[in-house]
């Protein structure tokens, strides 16, 4: 597990050994932490909107020891333009994403909501909006997720608004019925770990996502997975 | 509350949102403060905005370059996100060379005020130089000297900085003052200010 000042300290080391400015984006447990939502995390998540920003990253944390470790991300047929990387090293594991988290694209709406921006000599890292954290951690199925929803949901004012329209923008360029997954998220959060969800919200929601169950059954490329939400 | 009143509020919004009276909410404001959720934020001679955060969390790093520039300029930012330097603490030189940077106009209206503040012209200018924007920092220090009590430049600075090369003679691209009130300084530093002479008056009103 990482701390806020060890993660601190990984990613000042990345920034010392850099030599033009890049920037990254920090989501899940590491941005909880920025955000002061969160005490530790097991791994670091850093995505990178450039392919060069991307490989150098790896090869600086290369050279400082960490190894790579072989693992795929099995999700339908999700194929990446890079594979995302995982580095071990230094009691800790960084997550290299490029342009976007398994399902999740970064978009322009995600870039304007970053709540906190750190500077680590030329390492720009910027911190994810705590609606966007939600609607990544909704597309998983950890335990830990959920626990980590209901701790964002507890301790901030969430714009379910933000979170539900970045879901339907989602949807149109991905591949998946983001509101199902964030209506089953919600509902889990608030029955089985009763948070304080507004029932509308969640009526809300539901409703949208039935609409985009029906809207991907004629779809030919969604048809599948509509079906096996159904 | 400290989650519900999230964000910047004046006592007004304070009133409005929880529907008391105005002597209340400044109680509130002053429990907030107590209770560490709430910070004061520099808006404006009248008003007094205040910045509510629900979570009482551990500073980490130094401030960023608008915390900085809010601290030093007369003209206040507003940002969106939270901006914090890791490692050590940002100097006034370092902020106008990346205010200039950002190429954003009140950025770089409210460095102006920054120039009274510099103590090392030649960490300044090897910054400026470095980042290719010599010739607009000289610029926008001739603009501000006309508005702003600042002090001189050395001129080994000066002249270091009028032979250097700029990217573009753009400070912000594609904008130049259009009424011509900054001509000479334009024509001596080979690049065009962003302001008028209007812009500037701002300062004149402290």
């Amino acid at each position: 597990m990482v701390t806020l000042d060890e993660q601190i300290n990984l990613l000042k080391t990345i920034g010392a050994d850099l030599e033009r400015k890049i920037e990254a984006l920090v989501i899940g447990g590491s941005a909880m932490m920025f955000l002061g939502a969160k005490t530790e995390t097991k791994d670091i998540d850093l995505v990178l909107m450039r392919e060069e920003d991307f490989l150098l990253i790896k090869k600086i944390l290369k050279k400082n020891g960490f190894t790579e470790k072989r693992l795929r991300i099995i999700r339908g047929d999700y194929e990446p333009k890079i594979n995302p990387t995982f580095l071990e090293g230094m009691n800790t594991r960084f997550d290299l994403f490029f342009k976007e988290v398994v399902c999740i694209k970064i978009t322009e709406s995600i870039l304007e909501r970053v709540k906190e921006v750190h500077q680590f000599g030329k390492l720009v890292v910027k911190v994810l909006s705590p609606e966007d954290i939600i609607l990544m951690k909704c597309t998983t199925e950890r335990t830990g997720d959920r626990d980590d929803g209901k701790s964002l949901v507890e301790k901030f004012k969430i714009n379910w608004d933000i979170i539900l329209e970045e879901s339907l923008r989602q949807t149109k360029i991905g591949d998946s019925v983001f509101p199902v997954f964030l209506y089953d998220f919600l509902v889990e959060l608030k029955e089985d770990l009763k948070v304080d969800i507004p029932k509308d919200v969640i009526l809300k929601i539901m409703k949208i996502a039935e609409e985009e169950i029906i809207k991907a059954k004629k779809q030919p490329f969604r048809k599948a997975l509509a079906e096996k939400i159904v | 509350m400290a989650k519900r009143l999230e964000g910047m509020q004046t006592v007004s919004t304070i009133s409005k949102k929880l529907g008391i009276k105005r002597r209340t909410a400044i109680n509130y404001v002053s429990k907030l403060r107590k209770e560490g959720f709430l910070r004061n934020y520099n808006g404006g001679r009248k008003v007094r905005f205040y910045i509510i955060d629900p979570l009482k969390r551990r500073e980490v790093g130094y401030p960023g370059l608008y915390e900085v520039i809010n601290k030093n300029s007369r003209i206040g930012l507003i940002t969106r996100a939270r901006y914090r330097v890791h490692g050590r603490p940002l100097s006034i030189e370092e902020v106008i060379v990346e205010a200039v940077n950002t190429g954003e106009y009140r950025t770089i209206l409210a460095s102006l005020d920054l120039f009274g503040k510099v103590r090392d012209w030649s960490k300044l200018k090897t910054l400026a130089v470095k980042n290719k924007l010599g010739r607009k920092v000289g610029a926008l220090y001739d603009v501000a000297r006309k508005f702003i009590r600042v002090r001189r430049m050395d001129l080994r600075t000066r002249k270091a900085l009028l032979n250097s090369k700029v990217k573009s003679k753009y400070v912000i691209k594609n904008l130049r003052g259009k009424l011509g009130h900054f001509n000479d300084i334009e024509k001596l530093w080979e690049v065009y200010v962003p302001f008028n002479r209007a812009d500037l008056m701002r300062y004149r009103e402290w």
